[in-house]
């Protein structure tokens, strides 16, 4: 999980083109920085721009060096990229199992569907909402994730890309239909959960739903 | 009335609210009146004179519009009266549908509208008054366009050109537009942005501006084409590409497998369910032929052994009879039989002689009878002690050889019975022997042969068959499709040839046409620049000191005079009047000579002409590289579509053949299988047999072995026996033979004694007979004679018996032996014969039953599966997915029998959707990572929807791949380099027409400059100067466009080649065309964070005020908020309009036309001072303009117009405009 407490960026009166760094260097720092992705089929702010340049091997090596200076690594993933700290204490890392938590319900849910939703996938929460509706087993699966705000099944979806589309894993792609598309950055979750050992235990659960699935 | 030409006056008939007004405007007039009672609609209606723009009066668009609010009847008109130098003439505007004008040529008389009762009159009836009166009046005037010709002077008919209130040049389309914007500025206070709105206002038509938003939606379009294709190129798409076709090969063949199982699962199981039934039958049947086989076999068998043993009965007793006879000859050899047989038959005779040696004796004897009865009776008697005691020997000795022969005949017999019995035992336990290894053998034997019938047999034929045929089949698709594939791959080749050829070819024509046409651009700007060199310096030049000083120079100088000397600098000319019409004195007729000199109009029309010239070039290049392109994709789409088609056609067969090797593979692993499992078969029995050959074989041996045991057994006890036997009767013999030797001593002994007594007695006797003279001798020779036939017929007698026995035996036995044994041989052969019957009719049966059963079992385990494969069905398939994904396959296949059972069919299938399942994931997995790399409305349409069916997913995978195999790409990519083409070359067009304008606004800046520097206010000194200067614009979007247009004048059409890093793009090509992008990029954010809406002409530039009124100055300003008071501002507002206004109107009027007057229409002018308006009337006379202004009230500054005009209300809501008394202070 990236970093999501950032140092406040430190600026002093060079530019990132004093540096030989591209120009686009402070809003790759600006995002990821946030914790954030940055995925190479992002549309929304130059995104799959932005990842273009750090891709270029010349950038890329520049960058990370730039960024290492400030404790930041750049992490590569399949078409995606992140920050992570170089150190980091114990209680930080534990919130961020916390929040990394609530995803695994999320692609739980997100993995169950008839259609699964993979990287690339576009869908509209009323889409979600509707097979939800329509099929016990996912109506459960989504009830069980924990949202503050969920008067109805579509709010709960709403809320759930929402957030996903703040962690930028996923991106709206169109407003007006509210039409949502999955961000490469969505393997880190993938792979996330793939690594999780799982051990039986000897309580009993109520839940019907069974473990969990892994595409 | 004035002495030029004028609008003198306007008449409204039925104008809004206004039934009729005529008011005078020769001078400067001023409108009084409250706020809505119609000055500015009076105003607007004279400012529609000059516009003639129904759309440019300022009216709102929530009001009503121009037509509507002022024509609102029939007979509603507009006349506008205009005095020329020497009458006037008369332009009435009224509405026919729209708004039309006529003029007529006459000045304005209300007669010609009015009838007797005041009423306004219709336009047939004015038409028809007119006529009456014989007045011309000219036909419908239906456009505004042609009006404006007409007032302005460039209508080319002779009939209505009179009709001008000034000549105007190609630019007095300015006039109209000055007045119109002095009229509608309202601003009080300066702002230079309206002065450069005025400017450029005056110089634009509405259409030259560039729309930004077009411009944006042109940058937008092609920014996502680039965009969409650079996604396309990207590596990793690409191999996104070659895992989606990987995959959907695989899908699409496990698709295709799973068909093909579901067609044969429904043909086996409809074959399974209409086959029970039979195949039980056919199960039964066989189970009873089955039992009459061997029902008929066994009592074939029975009667054959029963036959059998009765030959076997038969050999036997004639074995024994060959046996026995055979022994007895054998014993009667060992006797001398046949000597005895020849001395028996000599026995006859002997007794013959007998009788006759005794018939002789008793002859020679007759005379000496009584000694001879003495010595016989003596000698006899003597004999007869002799014979006594040799009787008496020999019976002792006989008694002696008797009882030896008879212990040696014990012990012979005690022999014989133990040999007997032990040889009886022996054949006994040999037979037990034997029978068990005949047994054994026959045994042995079946499996022999049913070894032969195994091996003979090819198990698994038909499948084997079959597998062959369709191996055999296969190989020949194969191969057809294997030379098809090769000529498809040939033609591919050559089209691709053709295509680059092609591509070829339509590059090189570009390029070609692009130099051409480049060159010739060159030449054509060399000329425009000669031109423009020219045209700088003509102010300075001998050319402007001509136009300055020399009326109609072109005339006279300008017949004679070399062009280049035209334009010298150098040549300091000076006017000397007595030598005005001579060159150098000398007076020249040049009436017939051609003017060689050109006006400034003719070169600005040359430089025109050589602009529209490189334009069309431009065109011509553009249509030229449109049509290339055209071409380009026109092949792209022929050649693309082919080798799509081809490349596809190939792929299939490709993809056939492979799908062929692999089934070949499998069906020669199949067979190998087959024949494998066949000889698994064979060798399964085979081993079967051959343990049991093993088995017997080595009881064949122990049994042998155990035959030999016995009989080296039985024989050592015999050889014991028979040993002990002989030394016994050894033993025997010699105590006998010692007995009687000792006894035959003693006899011999007792004999000689006897002999010599019976010789003496002879000897006594003899001696007698000789005393009486009798032949002793030859009685004694008679006597020895009768002695030895005696002993001759004694010995006969002794084997009389054996020879009758054997001569018995001879007569029933030994002479019957040949026939005996022919018989035996003869019932051995048949015997033999009944074996090989026997032999070959157990193989027949083996076969047959073996044969029966293995059909048998055939169909028992075929039913077995069928159950098997009907339950597995039923409980583990029926009701999973894979079934009612395929059910109506299942459903509708024929019976049919195929390789495969239910089971394996129902296990391969469930496995195949697992993996189809796994395989369609991972490929929906990489549709769904490949569309989202695109943007949502990409113009590939690699889209796919999250609910999108497997077919829409397959769809997407085969579009792609047509996508790829026609090479749509390239079109994709010729459209987007025609289209960067085109936006560039369209901005730059926009830019330079836009900019081409820069030139006339840098003129009229001058011209304003010029003008107000004449501004004199040196009398009131009121305001000390005006300056205005010109720099460059900083608007962003402005300068990314020039930008753009500098860098498209740099690299002409062409840099769009290297737009991707295709095959013909150079790395000089393809940095250009990045620079390209990065500018259209660039502009598309600019255009975003700038939200303008288009770039005017006032975009172009910025301008800068420095005024001074009294110690104020302004510095050089854009905005002058506050020069003065309010007053002042008002003045120098109007200072300004009425400079533009001047400088427009000069610059768009001919030359030759200077008596004319126009009229500034400035509304509120209500706060200026009385002095104020005063230098401002003077100001606009010096520069032939009238004012016309509005007053809400009366304050005394109307006084300074010519005419003033009231406005009031009247009850019925009608306003009324009426002059008022006027004391003209100035005029």
């Amino acid at each position: 999980m990236p970093t999501r407490n950032p140092k406040p960026e430190t600026r002093n009166s060079m530019t990132a083109e004093d540096y030989g760094l591209p120009k686009q260097t402070h809003d790759i720092f600006a995002i990821m920085a946030r914790g954030h992705f940055i995925s190479s089929n992002g549309a929304r702010d130059n995104m799959g721009r932005l990842y273009d340049i750090i891709n270029n091997p010349e950038n890329f090596d520049r960058l990370q060096a730039y960024f290492n200076v400030i404790r930041y690594n750049i992490e590569r993933g399949n078409n995606y990229f992140y920050f992570s700290k170089t150190s980091e204490a114990n209680s930080i890392i534990e919130k961020k199992l916390e929040t990394f938590e609530r995803y695994i319900d999320i692609i739980d849910l997100f993995a169950s569907m008839d259609n699964k939703i993979t990287i690339g996938s576009r869908f509209r929460p009323s889409e979600i909402s509707e097979e939800c509706n329509a099929n016990v087993r996912l109506k459960q699966k989504l009830q069980k994730i924990p949202m503050y705000r969920s008067e109805t099944l579509l709010n709960k979806v709403r809320d759930i890309c929402d957030l996903m589309a703040r962690d930028s894993f996923l991106e709206l792609e169109d407003e007006q239909t509210e039409s949502y598309k999955v961000m490469d950055a969505y393997a880190y979750l993938l792979d996330l959960i793939n690594s999780i050992a799982i051990y039986e235990e000897s309580g009993e659960e109520n839940n019907s739903g069974g473990g969990i699935i892994y595409n | 009335m004035e002495n030029c030409r004028i609008l003198n006056r306007i008449v409204e008939i039925n104008i809004t609210n206004v039934k009729y007004a005529d008011i005078e405007l020769c001078g400067n007039t001023c409108f009084v009146g409250t706020n809505n009672y119609g000055k500015t609609s009076l105003q607007r209606a004279i400012l529609f004179f000059y516009s003639a723009n129904s759309r440019g009066l300022g009216i709102a668009q929530s009001q009503k519009t121009f037509e509507e609010h002022y024509f609102r009847f029939e007979n509603s008109y507009l006349v506008y009266e205009i005095t020329t130098e020497d009458s006037a003439f008369c332009v009435m505007v009224y509405r026919h549908n729209k708004l039309v004008f006529r003029f007529f040529d006459a000045p304005y008389n209300p007669d010609f509208f009015l009838n007797a009762n005041d009423e306004a009159m219709k336009i047939k009836e004015v038409i028809g008054g007119f006529e009456k009166r014989g007045i011309y009046i000219s036909n419908q005037i239906d456009t505004f366009e042609r009006y404006r010709n007409i007032i302005y002077g460039t209508e080319t008919d002779k009939q209505l050109s009179k009709f001008h209130l000034l000549k105007g040049n190609e630019k007095y389309q300015n006039i109209p537009k000055s007045i119109t914007n002095v009229f509608l500025s309202s601003k009080s206070s300066i702002d230079s942005r309206f002065i450069k709105d005025f400017i450029a206002n005056s110089l634009t038509t509405e259409n030259s501006s560039i729309k930004l938003e077009q411009v944006e939606r042109q940058l937008r379009q092609f920014n996502e084409k680039y965009q969409d294709i650079e996604t396309f190129l990207k590596k990793e798409s690409g191999q996104l590409v070659e895992l989606i076709d990987k995959k959907y090969d695989q899908v699409h063949m496990l698709k295709g497998t799973q068909m093909d199982l579901a067609d044969k699962l429904g043909s086996s199981l409809r074959f399974a369910e209409t086959q029970n039934e039979s195949i039980r039958e056919a199960a039964k049947q066989k189970e009873e032929e089955l039992e009459q086989l061997i029902e008929a076999h066994d009592t074939f068998k029975t009667n054959l052994e029963e036959k059998q043993k009765d030959i076997r009965e038969e050999i036997g007793y004639y074995d024994r009879t060959i046996r026995d006879a055979n022994k007895k000859l054998k014993e009667y050899k060992e006797k001398n039989i046949e000597q005895a047989v020849e001395k028996n038959a000599e026995r006859e005779k002997l007794q013959v002689d007998l009788n006759i040696a005794r018939r002789e004796y008793d002859s020679l004897t007759s005379n000496v009878s009584s000694i001879e009865q003495k010595y016989s009776s003596l000698i006899e008697q003597l004999r007869n002690d002799k014979s006594a005691y040799i009787n008496k020997i020999n019976s002792k000795t006989g008694e002696v050889f008797n009882h030896y022969n008879e212990l040696q005949l014990l012990q012979k017999n005690e022999y014989n019975k133990k040999d007997t019995e032990l040889k009886a035992k022996r054949e006994e336990t040999i037979e037990e022997i034997t029978a068990e290894t005949t047994a054994k053998q026959i045994e042995f034997n079946e499996l022999k042969s049913e070894e032969k019938v195994i091996r003979n047999t090819r198990f698994y034929e038909a499948e084997i068959k079959g597998l062959e045929t369709e191996l055999a089949e296969l190989r020949a698709v194969n191969y057809k499709n294997k030379s098809e594939r090769a000529i498809k791959t040939n033609m591919v080749a050559t089209l691709t040839r053709e295509w680059e050829a092609m591509e070829l070819k339509l590059k090189t024509s570009l390029s070609n046409q692009i130099n051409k046409i480049n060159g010739e651009i060159i030449k054509i700007k060399t000329e425009i620049k000669e031109i423009e060199d020219k045209l700088n310096v003509q102010h300075d030049a001998f050319y402007g000191y001509l136009e300055k000083h020399v009326k109609d120079w072109h005339t006279t100088i300008g017949k004679v005079v070399n062009e280049k000397l035209l334009f010298r600098t150098d040549l300091t000319p000076e006017f000397k009047e007595e030598a005005s019409k001579t060159l150098y004195g000398i007076q020249l007729e040049l009436g017939q000579v051609e003017v060689v000199s050109k006006s400034i109009e003719e070169y600005q029309h040359e430089k025109n002409e050589r602009l529209a010239q490189i334009k069309d070039l431009e065109e011509s290049l553009n249509q030229f590289q449109v049509a290339n392109n055209e071409e380009k994709m026109l092949a792209a789409d022929r050649f693309g579509k082919q080798l799509g088609e081809l490349k596809e056609d190939v792929k299939v067969l490709a993809y056939s053949l492979e799908l062929a090797d692999k089934r070949e593979q499998k069906l020669i692993e199949e067979l190998e299988e087959w024949k494998q499992r066949a000889g698994t078969e064979i060798e399964t029995s085979l081993s079967g047999n051959r343990a049991k050959l093993n088995l017997i074989e080595e009881e064949l041996s122990v049994l042998n072995k155990k035959k030999n045991t016995v009989l080296t057994d039985f024989n050592v006890q015999l050889e014991r026996l028979r040993v002990y036997n002989e030394e016994r009767i050894a033993e025997l013999k010699e105590r006998q033979e010692t007995e009687i030797s000792e006894l035959e001593v003693e006899k011999k002994n007792q004999v000689k004694e006897f002999e010599d007594k019976e010789e003496q007695l002879s000897k006594e006797k003899e001696t007698n007979f000789k005393a009486k003279g009798v032949d002793s001798k030859q009685i004694k020779q008679i006597d020895n004679r009768i002695k030895e036939i005696q002993e001759a017929l004694k010995e006969i007698e002794q084997y009389q018996q054996v020879v009758n026995d054997y001569l018995k035996d001879k007569r029933e036995t030994f002479d019957k032996l040949p026939d005996l044994i022919q018989k035996k041989e003869e019932f051995v052969k048949t015997s033999n014969d009944m074996a090989g019957q026997m032999e070959e009719a157990t193989r027949k049966f083996n076969l047959k039953r073996m044969e029966l059963n293995k059909q048998k079992r055939a169909f028992d385990e075929e039913l077995i599966e069928f159950n098997n494969g009907i339950n597995f069905y039923t409980t583990n398939f029926r009701d999973t997915p894979v079934f009612t994904k395929h059910a109506d396959i299942i459903d509708r296949a024929e019976p049919k029998r195929t390789n495969h059972n239910i089971m394996e069919l129902c296990t391969q299938m469930l496995k195949n959707e697992s993996h189809f399942n796994e395989e369609y994931t991972a490929f929906q997995r990489y549709v769904n990572e490949y569309a989202g790399k695109f943007r949502f409305d990409n113009h590939f349409n690699f889209i796919i929807r999250n609910d999108a069916t497997q077919g829409e997913y397959e769809r997407f995978a085969q579009n792609l791949r047509s996508f790829i195999n026609e090479n749509k790409i390239e079109m994709s990519l010729a459209e987007t380099a025609t289209q960067i083409g085109l936006v560039t070359d369209s901005i730059a067009t926009k830019v330079k027409e836009l900019s081409g304008q820069k030139d006339k606004i840098q003129h009229i800046i001058t011209l304003i400059a010029e003008d107000f520097k004449k501004a004199e206010f040196e009398e009131s000194k009121l305001i000390e100067f005006i300056k205005i200067k010109i720099e460059e614009s900083d608007n962003k979007v402005y300068r990314l466009l020039k930008k753009i247009e500098e860098f498209r004048e740099e690299h002409g059409l062409v840099y769009s080649e290297g737009l991707f890093n295709t095959d013909f793009a150079t790395g000089s090509k393809r940095e250009i065309s990045t620079r390209a992008v990065r500018l259209l990029e660039q502009l598309r954010s600019a255009i975003k964070e700038q939200d303008q809406e288009e770039i005017r002409l006032q975009d172009l530039f910025e301008l800068k005020f420095n005024i001074k009124e009294g110690m104020n100055e302004t510095g050089w300003t854009h905005k002058i908020d506050s020069i003065g008071s309010t007053g002042t501002d008002i003045l120098v507002k109007a200072i300004i309009y009425i400079t533009l206004l001047h400088v427009f109107i000069k610059e768009s009027s001919h030359r030759s036309s200077s008596d004319f007057k126009v009229h500034c229409i400035i509304d509120e002018v209500g706060q200026i001072s009385a002095h104020y308006l005063r230098e401002l009337l003077k100001f606009a006379k010096n520069r032939n303009i009238m004012m016309i202004n509005g007053l809400p009230n009366k304050s005394g500054l109307e006084s300074h117009y010519r005419y003033t005009y009231q406005f009031r209300k009247e009850d019925s809501g009608n306003v009324r405009i009426f002059p008022s008394i006027v004391t003209e202070v100035e005029a």
